[in-house]
């Protein structure tokens, strides 16, 4: 089993997490990379996802393993047949799926353009009360991580999976109580087992 | 001047499936600006052209003699509205170039109810919609081409160049000479108006009388591009792979150009005249570096009707001996009397289609579908037993001479189907539907000349078929009655109807081929402020009436489309070119005429 690292930048952002998948199959069945697949009525490629990341937020860390044989050097087979913005930047072999769409526990993310605060405002508080995309009401406050500004763009990690915070939603909410706009979103690096 | 995406990001968040406008997928040729710049337009949704092959035959053949070949499609009124609002101009999708700043704009017109498209393109592209409004000023050249091309009157006055026929034999003789001449001169035009296959709109004059056409002036004659070696012709072996799911999300090849059966009802028929096969090696050697290239697990195997081409044992067993394993066959357009069991099999499909197209022998013979209920009944029955267990048939309604009983007997077909289906046991429950369309009289048809039935007659026939179609679980379903009447005006149409496409825009008709789309309160506003009737576009025409189209010529005599009108008033079958030449016109050109079929 094959586990690697990979981008989702220069206008692939906005694929979605389903037409991925299929690029990724399609690059591996390109790349003469053989995918074993699952038994059953409907086989289908074993190719393991991170969580799905939000449609237009960039990353260079996104992680995905293979149940393949291939012995050959798999970031440049991967890369010479991949779409634009979907590139290979790390991989290894695996015993085990490293099964990233549980592993990865948090993300941590950089943003531009947003009006400098001071980051204890928000981590100080105890509880933040919000209601997500889907109208549910959630605090923020358990899933902000960290938080802070470096060379004028704010660095910040939120938790993945059951307890997912989306970066833009984030922002947005920084937005609305510092002001400024938030750009160039971009997921720098994941946090996790099995992650390199 | 380059179009920045991350500055349309906060759009591209919003609208419906954004990666339909960001490029960069694989396949795509990396672009660079040169000599001359194309840009191929398709007057629909990303996901419907993507899956459409002419596009991409016509872009490989521009990027084959070394100029630039990009592609746009039309974006949804989301991204459209989003673009206009920002004062965004409409960008192509490799080289992200605004489309106003290309040499040549060329669109695909693969039905009539995509001219409003057309239009919306290139007003998002800042382009002035007529050819007076851009003349003498830096636009680029607008093409247009694809079936709808052979009667291109109702967008004369939007066009400058129409190409005619297959478009990869002459589109890059139309850039060269292009470069030649530093832009589209006066001595371009000479040039390229004398070449086969290339018509444009302001070298021909149409004079009227009563309405009607009197004649035409200046250039008179257009003869189609015709590529007679398909072989030889150039075929892309790699296809850009869509960004999100296509329609036809597969490697596709094209086995043959034409059709040999000649349906009385069907343009491409007669159209795409001679039937032109593809060398099995050829499709083999296709199919073979479209798969590698594009890592699609299925290859469709294009052509009017696949079950006539005559190697397609030959070709299946090469393309399986070939292909890597767990690659399927797609074949689509097989007509019920070729639907053999062999040939099935490696779809692995549940639903099957089949096209009748009329309900009484009668009439099928009038149209000249040379079908018999026995060969439905065989082939329907063969499909259930390898697992089938849903039949979708489709019909015609409004067809010449048709009459209650030629509807009333699409329920007996459907009994016999459900007959079949019992014969023995089966797990599932049968599902068929019935698709019943309004006929719509094309150009170079020997129906060019019919009437279209009125709306009521339609709406009559209809209550009559849905009265009679007494099979149980049966799905009945059709089209919808404005817009069959408006594609007839558009197919039939001349050069005056311009002035209500441009109207029909202004009042907002886009995307008129979508059930949900379609305004027809925009429609019928134009109609009535340009003083059109319909109904003059829709009404029989007389056989020595001189037709909009009849200065182009695609090579099927009008001799023989009279006869062959004859020959349905009398409901006699012509049959298949390969049992025999019929003389069409095109015999000189037709390897099945000289016999040389194998």
């Amino acid at each position: 089993m094959i586990a690697f690292k990979y981008t989702k930048t220069d206008g692939a952002e906005y694929l979605s997490h389903l037409d991925l998948l299929r690029h990724i199959d399609r690059t591996l069945k390109r790349a003469g990379i053989k995918v074993k697949t699952s038994e059953g009525f409907n086989p289908h490629p074993k190719i393991f996802m991170n969580s799905p990341l939000g449609l237009g937020i960039k990353s260079i860390a996104e992680y995905c393993a293979v149940d393949c044989f291939f012995s050959g050097d798999f970031k440049e087979a991967f890369n010479a047949n991949s779409p634009c913005g979907v590139k290979c930047l790390d991989f290894k072999e695996v015993s085990n799926n490293p099964n990233y769409a549980y592993a990865i526990k948090s993300c941590q993310y950089s943003a531009e353009g947003l009006t400098s605060f001071d980051p204890n405002a928000i981590l100080n508080k105890s509880n933040i009360a919000a209601t997500d995309g889907r109208g549910r009401e959630i605090d923020l406050r358990e899933r902000i991580c960290g938080l802070e500004f470096a060379d004028g763009k704010l660095y910040f990690t939120l938790l993945c999976g059951e307890k997912n915070l989306r970066p833009d939603f984030f922002c947005e909410y920084l937005e609305g109580l510092f002001g400024g706009k938030a750009q160039n979103v971009i997921k720098l690096q994941a946090f996790g087992e099995n992650v390199f | 001047m380059k179009v920045n995406l991350d500055e349309l990001r906060p759009l591209l968040l919003k609208v419906e499936k954004p990666s339909r406008y960001t490029g960069g997928e694989f396949g795509a040729p990396d672009l660079k600006e040169s000599a001359f710049n194309f840009c191929m337009c398709f007057p629909d949704l990303y996901e419907v052209g993507m899956s459409n092959l002419g596009i991409k035959i016509v872009a490989e053949s521009i990027l084959k003699r070394g100029f630039t070949a990009d592609f746009c499609f039309t974006p949804y009124k989301d991204f459209g509205a989003g673009l206009k609002e920002r004062g965004v101009p409409l960008y192509s999708l490799g080289l992200k170039k605004p489309l106003a700043e290309f040499d040549m704009l060329g669109f695909s017109l693969q039905f009539e109810l995509c001219y409003t498209n057309v239009l919306y393109m290139l007003d998002l592209a800042g382009i002035p919609l007529l050819r007076s409004e851009r003349a003498g000023k830096n636009y680029p050249l607008i093409a247009v081409g694809g079936p709808c091309a052979v009667n291109p009157e109702p967008l004369a006055d939007f066009v400058d160049i129409v190409f005619i026929g297959d478009g990869e034999r002459v589109d890059a003789d139309v850039a060269e000479s292009f470069v030649k001449h530093g832009g589209a001169t006066q001595e371009f035009y000479n040039e390229i108006s004398k070449m086969d296959g290339v018509y444009c709109p302001a070298l021909t004059e149409v004079v009227y009388e009563g309405g009607k056409i009197k004649e035409f002036r200046g250039i008179t004659r257009v003869k189609k591009a015709l590529i007679s070696d398909l072989d030889g012709a150039v075929f892309p072996d790699r296809f850009a792979v869509p960004n999100c799911e296509s329609v036809h999300d597969r490697a596709v090849i094209e086995v043959m150009r034409g059709c040999y059966r000649g349906c009385r009802f069907c343009q491409a028929g007669f159209i795409y005249r001679p039937v032109r096969p593809r060398d099995a090696d050829t499709l083999t050697k296709q199919a073979c570096s479209l798969i590698k290239n594009s890592g699609y697990d299925e290859v469709s195997l294009n052509s009017l009707s696949t079950g006539d081409y005559p190697e397609l044992r030959t070709l299946i067993k090469k393309l399986k001996e070939s292909l890597p394993e767990g690659v399927k066959l797609a074949l689509p357009s097989l007509r019920v009397d070729s639907f053999d069991s062999d040939f099935a099999q490696d779809a692995r499909r549940v639903s099957l289609t089949f096209a009748p197209e009329a309900g009484s022998q009668r009439l099928r013979d009038v149209i000249n579908k040379d079908v018999t209920e026995e060969e439905i009944l065989r082939a329907a029955e063969s499909a259930f037993d390898l697992g089938y267990s849903a039949v979708k048939l489709y019909f015609m309604m409004g067809l010449p001479t048709e009459t209650d009983e030629d509807l009333t007997e699409i329920n007996r077909i459907c009994a016999y189907i459900k007959g079949a289906y019992r014969k023995k046991p089966r797990k599932k429950q049968l599902r068929i539907s019935v698709s019943c369309s309004t006929f719509i009289p094309k150009p170079f048809t020997p129906f060019q000349w019919e009437a279209q039935a009125t709306e009521q007659e339609i709406e009559k026939k209809q209550k009559v078929l849905k009265d009679t179609l007494r099979v149980k679980g049966v799905n009945l379903s059709w089209s919808d009655n404005f817009t069959a009447r408006l594609e007839a005006v558009l197919a039939r149409g001349d050069r005056r109807l311009s002035k209500v496409l441009l109207l029909a825009y202004k009042n907002g008709c886009i995307f008129d081929g979508w059930d949900k789309e379609l305004n027809k309160e925009g429609w019928q506003k134009a109609f009535e402020s340009a003083n059109t009737d319909m109904r003059e576009y829709t009404r029989e025409r007389g056989e020595s009436e001189i037709l909009p189209w009849d200065f182009i010529d695609v090579g099927v005599t009008k001799k023989f489309l009279l006869s062959e009108r004859g020959k349905a008033y009398s409901g006699k079958v012509t049959g298949s070119c390969i049992e025999s030449c019929k003389g069409c016109g095109l015999q000189k050109n037709c390897a099945a005429a000289k016999g040389k079929e194998k």
